[in-house]
């Protein structure tokens, strides 16, 4: 059974369509990667599957439980196993890096607090950032900010982890560090639907890359097909304008 | 004409005016809080963009800040009793400052609101917060942080306006100073003596609300 089964999703903002229909199968453990122009609705069909915006018509299961977007507890289920880090990292401005990485565990899945407490330290030194439990988001670098993003959603425990274009923010020497961060869950074994523009990036952790288009998915497949030899003529445009070719 | 300044003939009285400030303070305070919780509801009304609901607030807010305060406690005291609705002269003047205060409070509470970063709310949906637990642990903080400025200086024209209880016989600081002043006539001691018992005030006030969204809210208010 497929952890993330993705079944003719159509979105809308106002009029206009921005997912029309996308399948998406994504195994447990496997990391796919999602590539595509500008305004393809990567990042919607992120939002959708997190439930910040109502499909109009499709499914998506977790583990094969289909997530009902207008029921708050299914909703609350998928949270539970599903967490998404934000390109604008979206960290709370009024609490220090500690609490931002605490808050969901302790108030909302209700676990003890010395245990979240040691977990999120855990989480923070492997990130690199065991040095700056106390200071705000707004005394952080961006790069550093993207890591406790990162650290938040995954103090939480989540069986499927969305990653909104984790680098774009940051200067080029702070990419580095949070693709460091993404190949060490990489490891882990965890399942990982990725946006990402970064190609090389994309190459290397990537187990299938999916390349999007006017909200669909125009081909699919394992890194060296999507790069190496693309079979549709918009991945081929996409792909050697990216690699500069 | 000569006219020497006696201080010394109001000392006695310091403690009797010390009363009267308790009195001011007990205003300003009391509708401050009642302001603020109301305030708080209206606000959160307006921001969710409730039609009927959000209508009415604006209303209300409209009302409230587009007639003179003064006007609105001689309605409460003199015009709710021909409706048999009576009202201690202090009651009265408490009702009616907290309803003002409301009005202005919805304002910049709504403020503050708009200006909470979408990016948070939509970390806190999906981090699986609902509502009331978004409210409490990423709104109202940043709320009070944002807004510490303007509640500030709406608490010291509050507190400045508690005056206006004089008018209706309630014995506050100023309605003190008055009947001091009817029975040694030494008005410029009394009145300069009451200004600045009401800038003492004001500035402990300012001081401590700024330490307060320092400590708590981490708002970048300066002490001074
Ligand atoms: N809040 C919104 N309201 C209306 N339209 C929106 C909104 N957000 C996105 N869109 C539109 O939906 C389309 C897809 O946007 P989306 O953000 O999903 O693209 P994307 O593939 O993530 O692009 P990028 O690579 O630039 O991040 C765009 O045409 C965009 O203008
Ligand atoms: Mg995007």
């Amino acid at each position: 059974m497929a952890h993330l089964d993705i079944r003719g999703l159509v979105a809308r903002y106002n009029n206009a369509t921005v997912l029309d229909g996308i399948d998406l199968s994504i195994e447990r453990g496997e990391i796919v990667s999602l590539i595509g122009p500008s305004g393809s609705g990567k990042s919607t069909l992120l939002r959708v599957i997190s439930g910040l915006l109502p499909p109009r018509a499709g499914t998506v299961a977790l583990a094969g439980e289909t997530i009902n977007y207008a029921d708050r507890r299914s909703l609350r289920r998928s949270r539970d196993k599903l967490a998404i880090v934000f390109q604008q990292y979206n960290l709370f401005g009024n609490m220090n890096v500690l609490r931002n990485v605490m808050v969901a565990p302790v108030t909302i899945q209700k676990r003890d607090k010395k245990t979240v407490e040691a977990e999120a330290c855990a989480l923070l030194a492997k990130v690199g950032l065991a040095d700056k439990l106390n200071a705000y988001p707004d005394e952080l670098s961006g790069g550093q900010q993207q890591r406790v993003a990162i650290a938040r959603a995954l103090c939480l425990k989540p069986d499927i982890l969305l990653l909104d274009e984790v680098t774009s923010a940051l200067d080029p020497e702070r990419v580095g560090e949070v693709l460091d961060t993404v190949k060490m869950l990489a490891a882990d074994n965890m399942t990982l639907l990725i946006v990402s523009h970064e190609m090389g990036f994309v190459r290397e952790v990537s187990h299938r890359v999916a390349f999007m288009a006017d909200g669909k998915i125009q081909e699919m497949g394992p890194p060296a097909q999507i790069f190496g030899t693309p079979q549709q003529p918009r991945t081929q445009a996409f792909v050697s304008r990216i690699l500069g070719h | 004409m000569h006219y020497v300044l006696h201080y010394g003939q109001i000392a006695p009285y310091l403690p009797y005016l010390m009363g009267g400030m308790a009195i001011s303070l007990a205003l300003s305070i009391l509708s401050f809080i009642g302001g603020m919780v109301l305030g708080l509801f209206f606000a959160v009304i307006r921001n969710e963009g409730h039609p009927v609901a959000g209508r009415l607030v604006r209303i209300y807010v409209a009302f409230f800040t587009n007639t003179p305060q003064l006007v609105q406690i001689y309605v409460i005291y003199f015009g709710l009793p021909d409706f048999g609705i009576l009202f201690s002269p202090f009651a009265a003047v408490l009702i009616g400052m907290t309803l003002n205060a409301a009005a202005y409070l919805t304002e910049i509470l709504r403020a503050g609101l708009s200006t909470v970063h979408a990016q948070e709310l939509d970390a806190a949906e999906t981090l699986g917060m609902n509502r009331l637990q978004t409210l409490r642990h990423v709104t109202l903080p940043h709320l009070f942080k944002v807004a510490m400025p303007a509640l500030t200086n709406q608490y010291i024209l509050m507190t400045l306006g508690t005056s206006m209880a004089a008018i209706f016989g309630v014995e506050e600081l100023t309605g003190r100073a008055f009947n001091i002043n009817s029975t040694t006539f030494r008005s410029i001691e009394i009145f300069t003596t009451v200004a600045a018992l009401y800038v003492v005030v004001t500035f402990i006030a300012t001081i401590l609300l700024a330490l307060v969204g320092r400590w708590a809210f981490r708002a970048r208010v300066p002490v001074l």
